[in-house]
């Protein structure tokens, strides 16, 4: 008797021993992740997280959709006409604070960018080289990002001197940054631009999905046109053409080279597949309906005399068509593929490096009109005889509509724009500097940053 | 851990094994109770041993003992008796009966406790008052009849999840979620869905209300102590039925009803009332010269159509709506059991449709319940549930296109449901037909859940007995969606599905020991230390395709391009030591309760996983002194007080460490990126209760109820704190931040009238809450990190989440703009709403008090029950009003509006609660116009029965025959005239996918009629 109980009472007690746990029994399973400490070791873990911060620019928030469909219709380009309710806040100039942006997109690029820009490349396994390319390529990006941010919430056609937050490590110092100025930042830019030209090297460049070194120049070129660098602007230009690697596409293959992916025109464009999109929330499908008849989104129309910007013949003319019973001019030619948005979105293009080239040009006095005429040629538009700023601004617009260029050509040129209804109706026009010109700070980041300052008249 | 189960394993295989022992001689007797009426059944066993027999039906026993051997005699409802055996071979005992015993017992955690015992601030609600609500999931019936505990449920649609907060918030980013038992065991309790955009499924409405004895919800620290690190948003128990030794008992209990919307909510324009109005913004624009030829414009374009068909008005409000949707559950159990053994068997069944065309749920369960006595002093445990339901949810979280819900106020009245001949209208347009994809579309949800708890319990003798619990909670759900081919979203891909599966894996084991030790007959100390260890699995696979081939074919195998699949796995563990004492001294004058737990927790690091959580309960039966021992009021009377540290860690997983997300890709290939910012110095969040209260019962308890005082500080909070977003991150985990939460709760019962023919009693409740933040991180400028969004602020000095926008001023009765005031409080007015600053309003979403009221009426065998709700003193916000509830082009051209809005400013003078209609559309302003009281009284339930006499139940062999008629949600008040949407709005977030506080294009809770009949037998 005593020894049955004896022997259940240990068993009691052993199994409570032995059952009981301890810390490392309480580990929780990584499956699908891994601690950031310690788990970059080789050039291929680099690569992965350029990848990671390429996804980032795929958000529909940021070139998936929101910020060229942003700079649309703000533009007299495009309006919002109110389908699913998408964009009417962007076009009609009504947005505040709570109105979600890139912000929180392009600093969250910026964190996996600084993550492979500080690491120290002779800790890492693999091609070194190809190591010092992807920081390089990592540092383009960085550029972008604070471009993008520099257009979207800088001051500088709102009357005022502030930038943004230059930030260039990842769970740095100063959690609390405060806006550096509009020179700070182009300077910022400029400087990780260079340094990325010279460490990279092109015969690491073979995939037009990925950002490349002559995207360094391509996009030197852009940001010094947009601050009428044009010494500057020229130089980054030439690099470009200089490489030989790219051509402007030819008038037979314009229309057919948005439903193609990586055309001899692309510097850089961001991959989507049919595995891979933003279905509803595609460019695409904010840009047309699925079939022809209203349905899905649709929200970003064409304004009406925008057909008249063409001349007869030119191929770019067959970009533009009509839905609805052919009542709603359309966006049909870029980004043609609707319900799901498979096609690559170009981010460069060769044909902008040599707007910006002829502008520069005409700016310093060089040879503008050959280099227009590079573009009309290949378009079945007329030649220019002679070329004037609003040629080019004009040649821009027909070149590049849709492609998220218009909002910041106005700007830079100093131009009033108009705040479009959802029939097409101007509610009010918006003269030039205005304070609607920079995006709010988002209140998040105000709540959470009381180094930040906000805009005026947010 | 493989290792572990085995050694778990072992002291059930031990106690498995068969004893032998020695045998001495026989001993026979026979056991009375007091008046010597024979008691069968007794327990009859050799202390120290697990040699034991029970009384047979006269009351005799027979039992091999050795000579010195003591017998211990226990009976429910007497005093244990002991008898040293001696020379003798006949011991015949007479019992006493116990009136303690007969005390109601109260499920108080991992113990039961006499009511007198209790410390803490405990409410059991039974079945009886559990079966009042018609529902897939039980805990629905609790609101109104427990003081303090609050209840939104996420929709109306049949099986979502119901978010309960007991004494308010106390946590602002942890989860504010109480802590579900069943059987003793805690259980997951989130919703199982897998898409957030659907209808959600609760893992409740996977049991069977029938099978549900009782469920106990627990306030207090004294009480969720022992719950350690769960137990600071209070504790539900769920205790299911078990069966009595007797004869075996059937019981049958069938519903048969009808629903629809407890609320009408707005109404859409009809299309003639739209045209009025789009006329009118069109003058008022200036885009026509009159408001008749703005009509007349409209009429010659997009009304068109309209016109020239005779001007029809499809109702979608109607169109969509199901008439008298049924409900019905239907169950039949068996309970009984032998000398040695009970058992309680199931099977249930119920399907209830949704009260929009679409939504539905049903569900078959079955249940065993089993217990049986190995040996006298061995008894086994067997507790089992088992069900299979499927939901056919549809979108309603947010304004889905697709919705019915949406339809009704979103669709364009110049759009019919039908064409001429009956079938569906499938017109153009960003909103399809709803009613042709609710027929050819899937929205489904499946949910097959297996609880099982199986114990062994060893008497030891002496008081000392040994546990053994080991507890599976298996969740397999499967989610499964199709997009036709011919019509709406899933047109353009030729159709689209996708499938999801989630296996849910809960394991629980508990190795505990009890010692009862009767110091002498009035001094008695209980101790249990307990051993707890919870794992958790989620394991999740799914597919997403589109284009298929034909229609009919729903499953992913014949989809042309397979796009998306996806596979996770998550765990997490949790670990608990514990200790309770219990000490009743003086005959249970003087109670002391004292907990202790320690736990672990895997949702933080290493050095911060453990937590100690405490507690100290008192209370002072007053009614067992000597001064009111005689007293002719008062029948009962306790003081009772207590304090105690509980903890809550209700994040999700993985959050204290910087971790690489590997969830991305890009241009087919994997890539990586910073998921999280991480915190490795996370640790629990901590909340201290002081609880002090009154249980009275007067004039042999024709009053009886309760008061109490709660103060509840919960610190180190679990705050998800804002980070400058330029850290790549919108925020960190922290312990940081305080807030408090106090008020009284009433409990009060009148048993008016008691006789044998009438029955009459009136009981309520009423409890109150004052939620204030009391503490915020503060960021290097030394400024308080505020938490805050378009509607609401999470400052100190306030409530949380308390409501936070400008302030509206009106319409100008000149001019017909909407103004704001500049300040947010008074004085000057704008027009332009950046301009208006932002001002707290008075009062979060959660209500500050709740009150329930029971009515119980019987007059010979017929009966009337009735049960309401009450609560208010907070404020609820309306969501869409900028495209549903706005004098703008939203409402009059792009959607519909409701006809609220004809109440607008026409001409200088009007005083209009809507300005001057536009054609525009303005961005979302969210101001205090759309902000309404939330107080709201409703009729929960309504029960006029009749149980059939006792002559006639004789006659016709059965035990008991009830019929009733049974109404929910007959009847609401709600007090803001201008809160058109039901008052009980969500207050839980979802994940992030609603607003808190702000009402919904979600399902509102449905108008129940229903016939019923009970039969035991």
């Amino acid at each position: 008797m005593k020894t049955n109980k004896i022997l259940v009472l240990s068993f009691a007690v052993m199994a409570m021993v032995m059952t009981s746990c301890s810390t490392e029994d309480l580990e929780p399973t990584l499956a699908q992740s891994k601690d950031v400490e310690g788990s970059i070791t080789k050039v291929d873990n680099l690569y992965s997280v350029l990848k990671g911060a390429h996804n980032v620019l795929t958000d529909e928030e940021y070139y998936g959709r929101d910020i060229i469909a942003n700079n649309e219709v703000r533009s007299d380009n495009c309006f919002a006409n109110g389908s699913s309710g998408r964009f009417t806040t962007n076009a009609q100039f009504t947005y505040n604070s709570n109105t979600g942006y890139i912000w929180d997109d392009v600093y969250e690029m910026m964190a996996n960018l600084n993550i492979i820009i500080n690491t120290d490349l002779s800790t890492l396994e693999g091609d070194l080289d190809y190591g010092a390319h992807i920081q390089g390529q990592a540092l383009i990006l960085r550029a972008l990002g604070n471009y993008d941010l520099l257009r979207s919430y800088g001051q500088q056609h709102a009357g005022g001197t502030l930038g943004v937050p230059i930030v260039t490590t990842f769970k740095g110092e100063d959690l609390f940054p405060s806006r550096s100025s509009v020179e700070d930042v182009k300077q910022a830019i400029y400087t990780d631009l260079e340094t990325a030209f010279g460490m990279m090297d092109s015969s690491y460049d073979t995939d037009k999905t990925l950002v490349s070194k002559y995207v360094a120049k391509a996009l030197e070129s852009r940001v010094a046109v947009y601050f009428g660098d044009w010494p500057r602007a020229v130089t980054a230009s030439e690099a470009v053409i200089g490489s030989g690697l790219y051509s402007v596409i030819d008038a037979g293959s314009y229309v057919s080279s948005w439903s193609g992916d990586g055309g001899s025109n692309v510097l850089f464009e961001l991959a989507f597949s049919a595995t891979d999109n933003l279905s509803s929330n595609s460019l695409a499908y904010i840009y047309r309906y699925p079939e022809d008849e209203p349905g899905g989104y649709g929200d970003v129309q064409v304004m009406d005399d925008v057909v008249d910007i063409y001349d007869a013949g030119d191929v770019r003319l067959d970009i533009l068509g009509y839905q609805d019973g052919g009542t709603v001019l359309r966006n049909m030619g870029k980004y043609p593929e609707t319900p799901n948005g498979t096609d690559n979105i170009p981010l460069f293009r060769y044909e902008e490096v040599i707007l910006n080239y002829a502008e520069a040009l005409l700016e310093t006095g060089g040879d503008a009109l050959t280099e227009i005429n590079k573009i009309t040629s290949n378009r079945n538009a007329a030649p220019y005889a002679s070329v004037t700023k609003e040629d080019i601004l004009n040649e821009r617009r027909k070149e590049l509509i849709f492609e998220g260029f218009r909002f910041d050509d106005l700007m830079r040129t100093g131009q009033s724009v108009d705040a479009v209804g959802l029939t097409q109706n101007v509610i009010q026009t918006l003269t030039y500097p205005n304070n609607l010109f920079a995006w709010p700070i988002p209140l998040a980041e105000m709540n959470a940053n009381s180094n930040m300052v906000q805009n005026e008249g947010y | 851990m493989k290792q572990k189960f085995a050694w778990m394993l072992t002291p059930l295989l031990a106690l498995c094994i068969s004893f032998s022992y020695a045998q001495e001689k026989t001993v026979s007797g026979n056991v009375t109770d007091q008046s010597n009426v024979p008691l069968p059944g007794v327990s009859v066993v050799v202390v120290g041993t697990t040699n034991g027999t029970q009384t047979d039906f006269d009351g005799n026993y027979t039992i091999m003992v050795n000579q010195g051997d003591v017998l211990r005699f226990t009976y429910v409802g007497q005093k244990t008796v002991t008898r040293t055996v001696g020379a003798g071979n006949v011991i015949n005992v007479q019992m006493e009966d116990d009136a303690q015993a007969l005390e109601e017992v109260v499920v108080t955690g991992y113990t039961s406790q006499r009511r007198s015992d209790v410390t803490g601030s405990v409410v059991q609600v039974d079945a009886e008052k559990l079966s009042e609500i018609i529902a897939p999931s039980v805990d629905q019936a609790l609101q109104g009849n427990v003081a303090g505990l609050a209840m939104s449920a996420t929709s109306g649609t049949p099986g979502s999840v119901s978010n309960v907060r007991i004494r308010g918030i106390s946590s602002i980013t942890a989860g504010n979620e109480p802590l579900y038992v069943i059987n003793g065991v805690p259980v997951g309790n989130d919703n199982v869905g897998a898409s957030s955009a659907y209808s959600s499924l609760s893992p409740l409405a996977a049991l069977d209300n029938n099978n549900i004895k009782s469920i106990t919800v627990l306030k207090d620290a004294s009480a969720t102590a022992q719950y350690g690190a769960r137990g600071s948003n209070g504790v539900i128990l769920i205790t299911t039925k078990s069966g009595k030794a007797g004869e075996t008992k059937f019981s049958i209990n069938s519903s048969y009803g009808f629903q629809r919307d407890a609320i009408t909510g707005p109404v859409p324009l009809t299309a003639a009332q739209r045209l009025e109005l789009g006329g009118e913004a069109l003058y008022n624009d200036g885009d026509a010269a009159t408001k008749q030829d703005g009509i007349n414009q409209l009429l010659a374009t997009s009304y068109a159509d309209w016109d020239a068909a005779g001007r029809p008005e499809p109702h979608w409000d109607r169109a969509v709506r199901n008439d008298a949707a049924p409900v019905q559950q239907h169950s039949i159990s068996a309970a009984g059991g032998g000398d040695d053994h009970t058992f309680f068997g199931s099977i249930g069944y119920m399907k209830q449709e949704g009260t929009v065309k679409g939504p539905s749920f049903e569900r078959i369960s079955g249940s065993i319940n089993f217990t049986k006595n190995l040996t006298p002093s061995l008894k086994f445990t067997s507790n089992n549930q088992g069900s299979y339901s499927t939901q056919n949810a549809f979108l309603e979280t947010s304004a889905y296109f697709e919705s019915p819900r949406s339809a009704k106020y979103f669709m364009s009245p110049l759009y019919m449901p039908y064409n001429e001949d009956g079938s569906y209208n499938l017109f153009s347009g960003s909103l399809p037909n709803p009613l042709y994809l609710l027929d050819n579309n899937i929205y489904e949800n499946r949910l097959t859940r297996v609880i099982s708890n199986n114990a062994l319990n060893w008497d030891l003798g002496k008081g000392l007995s040994y546990g053994s619990v080991f507890n599976v909670d298996y969740q397999g759900y499967n989610y499964r969606n199709y997009s036709n081919r011919v019509y709406g979203y899933g047109a353009a891909n030729s159709g689209d599905a996708e499938q999801y599966d989630r296996t849910n894996a809960f394991y629980v084991f508990q190795n505990y020991f009890d010692y009862s030790w009767d110091v002498n007959d009035d001094h008695r100390l209980d101790f249990k230390v307990l051993q707890e260890y919870q794992s958790n699995r989620r394991y999740f696979v799914g597919g997403y395709g589109q284009n298929f081939a034909d229609d009919g074919l729903y499953y992913l195998d014949s989809v042309g391009t397979p796009s998306g699949v996806s596979s996770s796995f998550y765990d997490y563990y949790i670990a608990a030591y514990m200790g309770l004492v219990k000490y009743s001294a003086f005959g249970g004058k003087y109670v002391l309760d004292l907990s202790y737990r320690r736990e672990g927790n895997s949702r933080f690091s290493k050095d911060n996983r453990w937590g100690n959580f405490w507690s100290v309960g008192a209370a002072w039966n007053l009614q067992k002194e000597n001064f009111l021992a005689d007293s002719d009021v008062v029948n009962n009377l306790k003081l009772r007080a207590s304090y105690g540290v509980t903890g809550n860690a209700n994040i999700s997983a993985n959050q204290y460490q910087s971790l690489f997300g590997y969830s991305a890709d890009y241009n087919g290939e994997g890539a990586q990126y910073v998921g999280s910012f991480g915190n490795e110095d996370l640790s629990w969040e901590t909340s201290n209760t002081l609880d002090v209260g009154v249980d009275f019962g007067l004039f042999n308890n024709v009053v009886s109820g309760s008061a109490g005082y709660y103060h509840r500080t919960s610190k180190d909070l679990l705050l998800d704190v804002p980070l400058s977003l330029t850290t790549g991150f919108g925020s960190q985990y922290q312990n940081i931040g305080e807030l408090t939460n106090k008020g009284i709760e009433v409990e009060l019962n009148f048993n008016i009238v008691n006789t044998e023919d009438v029955q009459f009693s009136l009981g309520g409740n009423f409890a109150t809450v004052d939620n204030e933040v009391t503490e915020l991180p503060l960021d290097p400028n030394g400024i308080e990190r505020t938490i805050t969004t378009s509607t609401t602020r999470i400052e100190t000095g306030h409530s949380v989440r308390e409501w936070y926008m400008p302030t509206w001023a009106g319409v100008n009765p000149d001019t017909g703009n909407e103004e704001w005031y500049i300040n947010g409080v008074d004085g000057a007015t704008t027009t332009n709403f950046n301009e208006a600053e932002a001002v707290f309003q008075g009062a979060n979403a959660v209500p500050t008090f709740t009150a329930g009221l029971n009515f119980n009426f019987k007059y010979k065998n017929f009966f009337i029950n009735a049960n309401g709700y009450y609560a208010g003193g907070n404020k609820v916000y309306e969501g869409w009003h900028l495209y549903l509830n706005q004098p703008n082009g939203y409402s009059v051209f792009s959607y519909n509006g409701y006809t609220s809005l004809l109440d607008r400013w026409q001409e200088p003078g009007d005083i209009a609660r809507n300005g001057k209609f536009t054609g525009g559309a303005t961005g979302w302003q969210r101001h205090s116009k759309y902000l309404y009281d939330g107080d709201f009284f409703r009729l929960r339930a309504l029960t006029v029965g009749f149980d059939l006499p006792s002559k006639a139940v004789e006659r016709i062999g059965v035990d008991k025959l009830r019929f009733f008629v049974r109404g929910n949600n007959l009847f609401t008040w709600v007090k803001d005239d201008n809160l058109l949407y039901d008052p009980e709005v969500d207050v839980d977030s979802q994940g992030g996918d609603v607003t808190p506080g702000e009402t919904g294009l979600e399902t509102p809770p449905s108008r129940t009629i229903a016939i019923g009949v009970n039969l035991n037998f």
